[in-house]
């Protein structure tokens, strides 16, 4: 199929199956449809397409179910992105579809406490991700106060395609907890504190990455990138949700310190605007800035027979030092004045309408745009 | 990890001082869950937004959305 039609198949199908479901679902059910693009600077392209159902059984039981489906798009010609492709696919564009499934339950305990359990699946054909989510979420303090604790498992095959066609797998396993407390500080104001802990183990380098290194001899030598078996990260972050009626408008900051056991430190920060134009019309501007350091293994040349056997050495770009900006604008169109029009559009009291454009670019020449385009519908 | 430990435990203790400065009754909440405030369910789906910058960057975190793993995070 050619490009130009691939959208196209990518919002027909998950929009006739939402038309489907919202004639089999009704009273107090959510579902969305998202559909995102993105291109950046060395001519990749991702196309994903998202569908998600919240169906509610009984008073405090609620079924989730979520579909997402990519199409990455690497050309000829490497750049600076996250996207590495099998040796055999050097010399033409690869492609390469994605699709994953998350199927969760949550349940109500009582008035004031949830939980909920999640199993995730991706699949491509060289990655495979399996995980298992649990989550306790308990209000407190008349509902001012919410703490959040969750948990997760990950099991993933990490895939190399080899010349001729066969598979090789190497296992990774992912432990993740995190904890966040949302408090109400005022009839206008939010704060949120997040932490997160990640532990991974097991085959942590992209088996297709390959570093330059040269050796006693002086002659350049290509290898396999190799990371370190293990690795701990964490995360601290705050943000602040400031709600200014007299203009209809809303502040967003936040701040997120990052830190890991390969020495790869972070700070983020972020701010957004909202504000709304007409009554159903909001207009949204947020900006990002990133800095990172880089892990300790990562060197500009590697020089010496040491790299050529045990030593650490990595082609991620991920593990460099560089900065960041993103710059985002959107528009959201809430369906709620339709809603009222007729009772059979009663639906729509809750539904909207966004589209989403984002400008990213860092110290390294890689940028990216991104184009999102979301329908959110309570039914 | 170590010297970011005392860090950690005064965010915590700042959060925990925080739970007892709101009062904030139901019906003073209206504002709060007005669209433009983004509250985020913490049962939902991590956003493409969090996941394209988790894939381009080295760090991770401050995310209230489920995800996993896939190939575009190596």
């Amino acid at each position: 199929m050619s490009r130009l039609l691939r959208p196209v198949k990518y919002v027909l199908l998950p929009a006739t199956l939402l038309f489907i479901v919202r004639a089999v679902f009704a009273g107090g059910d959510q579902m969305g449809f998202t559909t995102y693009y993105f291109s950046d600077s060395g001519e990749n392209t991702v196309i994903t397409t998202s569908f998600n159902l919240a169906k509610k059984f009984l008073q405090q039981t609620a079924f989730l179910l979520d579909i997402e489906l990519d199409q990455v798009t690497v050309p000829p010609v490497t750049a600076v992105t996250g996207a590495t492709r099998p040796q055999r696919k050097i010399n033409e564009p690869f492609e390469k579809n994605r699709g994953q499934v998350i199927l969760g339950v949550e349940q109500g305990l009582g008035q004031n406490t949830t939980v909920a359990a999640n199993v995730y699946r991706s699949q491509e054909v060289d990655y495979t991700s399996t995980s298992v989510i649990g989550t306790l979420s308990q209000e407190m303090n008349d509902k001012n106060t919410t703490w959040t604790l969750r948990g997760q498992y990950n099991a993933d095959l990490v895939g190399k395609l080899l010349p001729d066609g066969g598979l090789v797998n190497n296992r990774k396993k992912v432990y993740t907890g995190s904890l966040n407390i949302s408090q109400l500080l005022s009839p206008t104001t939010v704060f949120d504190l997040g932490y997160d802990i990640v532990h991974l183990r097991g085959f942590l380098s992209d088996p297709y990455r390959q570093v330059r290194v040269t050796n006693d001899q002086g002659v350049y030598v290509v290898v396999d990138e190799l990371h370190p078996s293990s690795r701990t990260r964490q995360a601290v972050s705050g943000k602040l949700s400031q709600m200014i009626p007299e203009i209809r408008a809303s502040l967003i900051g936040s701040y997120r310190y990052y830190f890991d056991s390969w020495k790869v430190k972070s700070h983020t920060a972020e701010v957004k605007l909202n504000k709304y134009i007409v009554n159903d019309l909001i207009f949204g501007a947020s900006y990002r800035y990133y800095t990172q350091s880089a892990s300790y293994f990562t060197r500009d040349a590697y020089v010496g027979d040491q790299y050529l056997s045990g030593a650490l050495r990595t082609a991620d770009y991920k593990l460099k030092a560089f900065g960041s900006n993103n710059v985002g604008f959107s528009l959201e169109y809430l369906l709620r004045g339709l809603g009222k029009l007729d009772p059979d559009m009663e639906f729509l009291q809750n539904s909207s309408i966004e589209c989403m454009y984002f400008r990213y670019f860092n110290d390294l020449e890689f940028s990216a745009n991104i184009l999102q385009a979301s329908l959110k519908i309570s039914i | 990890m170590k010297n970011a430990m005392p860090r950690l435990a005064w965010a915590i203790l700042l959060a925990g001082c925080a739970a007892g400065c709101g009062n904030v009754r139901a019906y003073q909440r209206e504002k709060l869950a007005d669209p433009i405030m983004e509250r985020e369910s913490q049962f939902a789906k991590q956003t493409l937004e969090q996941k394209f910058f988790s894939t381009r960057e080295g760090s991770l975190g401050g995310a209230s959305g489920i995800g996993g793993g896939c190939g575009c995070a190596k």
